[in-house]
């Protein structure tokens, strides 16, 4: 009887899609709350917001790979990476030394009690969130190699 | 009572959806009025335990399925929210999970009202104060913790450059709350602007943080005439400061005079003392280079609500307690070292040693002192070690060592020194390589030094170990890879030397496959030279993940974020789903 409550439930809930991002501020490296609605709503750019964090081996291969095509890509498309990390309090001291030992582009969010993590129900990093005039246009978990083409291709779809 | 009012809700929730799946089908675009928005996740984590000849050890309990079962929903309309997080551990939960998640019911549920100053929740709310060493409330599913306090809770911001918070409440333990009231408050005041320090290249920020915690102490009926209050309180200074590429941070913390747990588990009442935690980092920063050194000293900041804890007997019939299960913590404090992400480099992991801890005459310690150094570097391109695409190298050094002075065994008393450092608990320092070599091979090179002693810690022996590893990474084309990742332990001490390998297969970017082997050849005992082997998959699209996994899962300390819980050694099946909505 459970489960089948259960997957009744998983089967309604796809009729919603998590529109938005959630109305929430987040401090960025010098401590100052960035606005995740508010602050990112240029008309037409697209925003993707890349959750990582320090320890998680993936993520930062994601974000190595992307860091390389970066300046391409942002010259054919108006957008723009937001790399939020989740680290809590034990390894958010290495974000800053470790984003500029890799020399990384990207505006990067403090997510340190895994607020915007949460509200966005994401269990498994990493994990991207890719939004265009306030709303979530396209999902993606997990990292392989070569999956920046494809995130690329998609990109370019919107 | 609660219990039927979550089926209520589960079904109520399951026909509100079930109206909207149609209902939206026929509305048109334009006439769409704002009906708010509904959101959340579901996660399912199931196991199946099964008997495992190779595997002695394995827990199998007689009850073999288990999952643990979480769907968080909210509903948000202009400035109002509402959610809830229905739990659901069926038949039981996974093994060694908190034995009060049982059965389904409401874990979670708020109200929250939010505009641009002010923010107001009732019900349950997360929250952390600094680096969270006088209190975090947070949830980590894997590790089992939900401290999410139940109360009433008020964030106020008049402008951007400072905030406040205050709130009240029990903390979560299970479906209900711990006894002992909260009371918080917090502030944050950023003064670069106030002080024109942005155009001197500079940055500060300062807060301060209170946190009370009140029980009666009458509830403890051992206790006659206690030398420490109902409240206990506890604050928090800190500092962050920035210039150019240097940046600075301290911390200090105190808590008042409280009991302190004798061996087992209980209050007297002369063994009390005040707590504080200083913690020191800074570092430097620049394009390809990053340093940075993080010092930490605590001393007696275990920090529990209620003071003592509950105790619980399995079905085997084995004792324990909610520190256990990391419930009962008012406080954060994680261990500051690497999280490594080598199978055999997670062996001996260490846990950091906040509490006051008098088990015997040889083992009596008041906290823990050390740091931990990171050292990132980039050798560019063209350059010697660079080569076409650039070398990226990581360094990491971590020592933790106990309080020195002198310390009593009966009376239970101490007399710690600030400065020096007493027995060794724990030091690894390892090295990292990571080198892109072309368009197809991606290589890794790991050697990590690690020594834990686990004599001061829970028993066992002193364990001096010696890993290495290494990684490669070929791309077959742009979708299709391989990873193969091969390891080695030499170890003196405990179970010796371990050898392992990985392979991961990703047939595309939604499916990856692996099998897995960590072996403990080395071993003395006969019965412990196990394979524990695992194969399994996980299929990714847009928002759903699946994953399974089949094998064998070695008892010993799970860590998520420097925080550990002890996992049983068992054999069987895992399916794990998670997607959000």
């Amino acid at each position: 009887m459970r489960f089948i409550l259960l997957f009744f439930l998983i089967v309604s809930t796809q009729t919603f899609s998590q529109e938005k991002m959630p109305n929430l501020t987040v401090k960025d490296l010098q401590n100052k709350p960035v606005h995740i609605n508010n602050d990112f709503n240029e008309t037409d750019k697209i925003y993707v917001f890349s959750f990582w964090a320090t320890w998680c081996a993936p993520c930062i291969s994601e974000l190595e790979a992307i860091s390389e095509h970066y300046s391409e890509w942002s010259e054919e498309l108006n957008m723009e990476v937001i790399a939020v990390s989740t680290d809590d309090s034990r390894t958010q001291r290495r974000v800053r030394p470790l984003l500029n030992g890799k020399n990384w582009p990207y505006q990067v969010l403090m997510d340190t009690n895994q607020e915007l993590k949460r509200a966005l129900s994401i269990v498994n990093i990493p994990y991207m969130v890719v939004v265009k005039n306030q709303k979530i246009e396209l999902i993606f978990n997990g990292y392989t190699q070569g999956a920046e083409d494809e995130l690329y291709q998609s990109l370019k779809a919107l | 009572m609660l219990k039927y009012f979550t089926k209520a809700t589960l079904i109520v929730l399951a026909l509100v959806q079930f109206n909207f799946l149609f209902g939206q089908e026929t509305e048109k675009e334009d006439e769409k009025k704002d009906y708010g928005r509904f959101y959340g996740g579901i996660e399912s984590n199931m196991q199946y335990y099964i008997k495992d000849e190779g595997l002695e050890s394995a827990i199998v309990p007689d009850d073999p399925f288990r999952s643990n079962n979480y769907l968080y929903a909210n509903y948000n309309y202009k400035r109002w929210t509402a959610g809830l997080q229905v739990e659901s551990y069926e038949p039981n939960a996974l093994l060694n999970y908190n034995p009060q998640f049982e059965g389904t019911n409401l874990g979670i549920f708020y109200v929250n009202y939010k505009d641009e100053k002010w923010n107001v929740t009732l019900g349950h709310f997360y929250e952390q104060f600094g680096n969270g060493m006088i209190f975090r409330a947070w949830e980590d599913r894997a590790l089992g913790i939900n401290s999410a306090v139940r109360g009433a809770r008020v964030k106020f911001s008049p402008n951007y450059n400072m905030d406040f918070t205050a709130f009240y409440g029990r903390q979560r333990s299970g479906f209900s709350v711990n006894s002992g009231d909260l009371f918080g408050f917090d502030a944050n005041f950023f003064l670069a602007e106030y002080l024109n320090l942005y155009e001197k290249n500079q940055d500060l920020s300062i807060g301060f943080s209170y946190l009370g915690r009140y029980e009666s102490l009458e509830k403890y009926p051992q206790l006659e005439n206690p030398t420490y209050n109902d409240l206990t309180n506890a604050y928090s200074l800190r500092a962050d400061y920035l210039i150019g590429s240097f940046y600075a941070n301290a911390e200090v913390n105190y808590k008042s005079k409280d009991g302190i747990l004798n061996i087992q588990n209980t209050l007297t009442d002369d063994f009390a003392r005040t707590g504080n935690a200083v913690t020191l980092n800074f570092g430097y920063s620049i394009s390809g280079l990053g340093l940075d050194v993080s010092l930490r000293r605590v001393e007696n900041m275990g920090f529990f609500t209620p003071r003592e804890p509950s105790t619980f007997t399995d079905f085997q019939g084995d004792q324990s307690t909610s520190f256990d299960y990391l419930d009962s913590f008012v406080n954060f404090v994680p261990a500051l070292t690497k999280q490594h992400h080598s199978l055999l480099a997670n062996i001996y992991v260490f846990q950091a040693q906040q509490n006051t801890s008098f088990e015997d005459p040889i083992l009596m310690r008041a906290g823990e002192t050390g740091g931990q150094i990171d050292f990132f570097y980039e050798f560019k391109e063209k350059s010697f070690f660079g080569g076409k695409y650039g070398t990226n190298v990581y360094l990491n050094f971590s020592t933790w060592y106990n309080l020195p002075g002198v310390y009593t065994f009966n009376p239970p008393d101490y007399d710690v020194d600030f400065f020096g450092r007493g027995n060794k608990y724990f030091s690894d320092y390892s090295i990292e390589i990571k080198k892109k070599l072309d368009e197809s091979w991606h290589l890794g090179f790991n050697y990590i030094n690690q020594y834990y002693d686990q004599r001061l810690l829970g028993g066992g022996d002193l364990v001096r170990a010696d890993i290495i590893s290494s990684e490669a990474t070929y791309n077959f084309n742009s979708k299709q890879s391989i990873r193969l990742e091969l390891e080695k332990m030499w170890a003196v001490g405990d179970r010796e030397d371990w050898v392992g390998g990985t392979i991961e297969f990703n047939l595309n970017e939604n499916l990856s496959v692996y099998v897995w082997d960590i072996w403990n050849y080395g071993s003395k005992k006969e019965s412990e030279q196990i394979h524990y082997v695992n194969v399994g998959g996980a299929y990714r699209i847009g928002a759903y993940r699946v994953a399974v996994n089949y094998g064998r899962q070695r008892g010993g300390l799970v860590c998520v974020g420097g925080v550990c819980r002890f996992v049983p050694e068992s054999s069987g099946f895992t399916l794990n789903f998670n997607t959000s909505f």
